[in-house]
């Protein structure tokens, strides 16, 4: 057989095994449980679960291409990742467990939800979720054309970028329409297998196979690269200390209510299996030091790559130094690693659509409709991103320059909000429209970073003053006369046993884990 | 209504450590030199704050730990 024939059977395997692991995740829960079953597994997944998941989510198709090829433009820069993961993990030991807890006692599934309850206006929750969708979109598509890359860079040309791209989205639409949250989780315990893998024996080939091993190359980085190894990084980067600090803040602050970090959350079992998992996660960023160190190895291998060839840096070496069931090998995880997430943003859409925008039409209310709804949703969110990443692929690229700096701007509203009665509606929109309007403005005229900072951090400050200012000075709106313990988050662990109402809640809690069986 | 005020968790401080090893001390560890078995500072710098960081996190968790620990009846 041919290389090509090689590999691209080993990836035929693995995606079908792909599939067919999500469908068999829902083996026998069937038709039961509606939306939260679908959308946050139930609220029922264990400790290893939403480990692999949430590392899953942080760990996708950029990791391998995106990183590699920073890795390769500019050096150290591209560690921002590791950095803003890690204290995001840390920031998200706090969040994680407060939106568990006000999810589970509201009933609800995102953070669209969340925001339409604690503000009491559905149509709230309606616009954050189309502007949650148009963030999201962006990232659907770079998952699909990474992968599309990938996959036709491992099947040696034999699979077209065109059919890759159609194949990334049959295999991510096969089994999440119809298992959700937790068959995503099931296909992440493969994908962080060969992930994991795959990473481990590549740090150690590489540098073998190309150098005298590490002495080596590390002696020759230093020697000869120096530029990339400290910020801001080779080639008249944009990227200095600034930038590093206030892109890796801001990134710390918005992967906690980033839609998908809170899907994660959200089908957790237990607050204290969130704390726990918060433990454990940083961990996993050792992993992301690996596609970058490998960037800088194809400076020496294959010099000269400019432009998107910078992200191939990774499958460069790859092809060029192992068999072609390893290149399979590789490619699949890689594969994967756009798949769950690509899922799990796929599975937020439909989640947010269901739960916040078609709820406001009477005859899509019941929770049969709703999940039909969100399945549905889902199906043409990623068709959308399909039919724009063959027609019109730069509309989508554009967009998602302002994804992360724009989602941003929902943590004063949400995160704020939750904790804090005074912010008011009035409040909480005009900052969020007026952080958005900066984002888009500075990012579109090419001025991120601006004086060397995140534009997204300078958009979050005037987001902050503004929501404040109208908060205080504005006008009070219609009065809410709900308590505060029905409108506000907090922390579990100081809520637990505080007034009879809680009380009354832990036996709904422990009713909900009896019946879920041990 | 009682309200209780929540327990106070001065532990949730280790929480900002990896903000200060990633983030604030930047300046001072921006650079190639010493190189700490082969590895450039700044790069070994980062890598020791990623495997510090589950530590501070485990240490919030064990101050968690203690006032879940002091509440009859709560084992979760």
């Amino acid at each position: 057989m041919s290389d090509g024939a090689v590999a691209t059977t080993i990836f035929a395997v693995f995606m079908a095994g792909a599939v067919a692991l999500g469908l068999a995740a829902v083996r026998g829960r069937g038709k039961q449980g509606g939306l939260a079953e679908w959308s946050v597994g139930g609220r029922s997944l264990g400790a290893v679960f939403i480990w692999v998941l949430m590392a899953g989510e942080g760990y996708t198709s950029f990791s391998y291409l995106g990183a590699a090829g920073w890795g390769y433009n500019y050096g150290a820069p591209v560690l921002y990742v590791v950095a803003y993961m890690s204290c995001g993990y840390a920031v998200g030991y706090v969040v994680g467990p407060m939106l568990w807890a006000y999810a589970r006692r509201h009933g609800l599934v995102s953070i669209s939800d969340m925001v339409a309850h604690r503000y009491g206006r559905p149509w709230l929750g309606a616009g954050v979720a189309l502007l949650v969708t148009v963030f999201l979109l962006p990232y659907i598509q770079l998952q699909i054309t990474g992968m599309g890359v990938v996959v036709s860079t491992i099947s040696y040309g034999a699979i077209s970028l065109n059919w890759a791209y159609f194949i990334g989205f049959a295999v991510t639409t096969g089994f999440v329409v119809v298992s959700g949250l937790r068959g995503s989780a099931w296909v992440s315990v493969l994908k962080d297998v060969l992930v994991i893998g795959t990473l481990a024996f590549l740090v150690v080939y590489v540098p073998l196979h190309y150098f005298d091993g590490y002495g080596d190359f590390l002696d020759r980085v230093v020697r000869e690269k120096s530029d990339w190894l400290t910020l801001p990084g080779s080639g008249g980067s944009r990227y200095g200390e600034a930038w590093f600090a206030t892109t890796s803040l801001l990134n710390a602050l918005t992967v906690v209510i980033f839609p998908t970090t809170v899907a994660g959350y959200l089908g957790a079992r237990s607050a204290d299996g969130l704390r726990r998992n918060a433990i454990w996660l940083p961990a996993y960023n050792v992993l992301l030091f690996v596609p970058m160190l490998l960037g800088m190895a194809a400076l020496f291998v294959v010099p000269g790559l400019v432009g998107a060839e910078s992200n191939l840096a990774l499958f460069k070496l790859v092809v060029d130094s192992l068999p072609a069931w390893g290149v399979g090998v590789i490619g699949v995880a890689a594969a994967l690693s756009s798949i769950v997430p690509m899922a799990v943003f796929m599975l937020v859409i439909g989640t947010m659509w269901g739960s916040s925008v078609l709820s406001l039409l009477p005859r899509w209310r019941g929770p049969r409709r709703q999940k039909l709804a969100s399945q549905a949703v889902v199906v043409v969110a990623g068709a959308l991103a399909l039919v724009l990443t063959y027609a019109a692929p730069n509309t989508l690229v554009r967009l998602s320059l302002i994804s992360y700096e724009g989602m941003a701007q929902l943590v004063p509203m949400l995160l704020i909000g939750l904790v804090w009665r005074k912010l008011t509606l009035a409040g909480a929109v005009s900052g969020l429209v007026v952080g958005v309007g900066i984002v888009c403005a500075l990012v579109f005229s090419d001025h991120d970073p601006v004086f060397g900072v995140n534009a997204g951090i300078v958009a979050l400050a005037v987001n902050l003053a503004v929501a404040l200012g109208v908060s205080y000075a504005g006008p009070a709106g219609r009065r809410d006369e709900r308590p505060d313990a029905e409108v506000l988050a907090r922390d579990p662990l100081g809520a637990e046993g505080e007034d009879g109402a809680d009380g009354a809640d832990g036996e709904g809690e422990r009713g909900v884990r009896a019946a879920a069986g041990p | 209504m009682i309200v209780r005020r929540s327990p106070r968790r001065p532990h949730l401080l280790w929480l900002l450590v990896p903000f200060v090893l990633y983030l604030g001390v930047l300046p001072l560890v921006n650079r190639v030199r010493p190189v700490v078995f082969g590895v450039p500072f700044l790069f070994f710098w980062l890598l020791v704050a990623t495997l510090l960081t589950p530590l501070c996190v485990w240490l919030a968790h064990r101050g968690d730990r203690r006032i879940e620990g002091g509440r009859p009846g709560s084992r979760s």
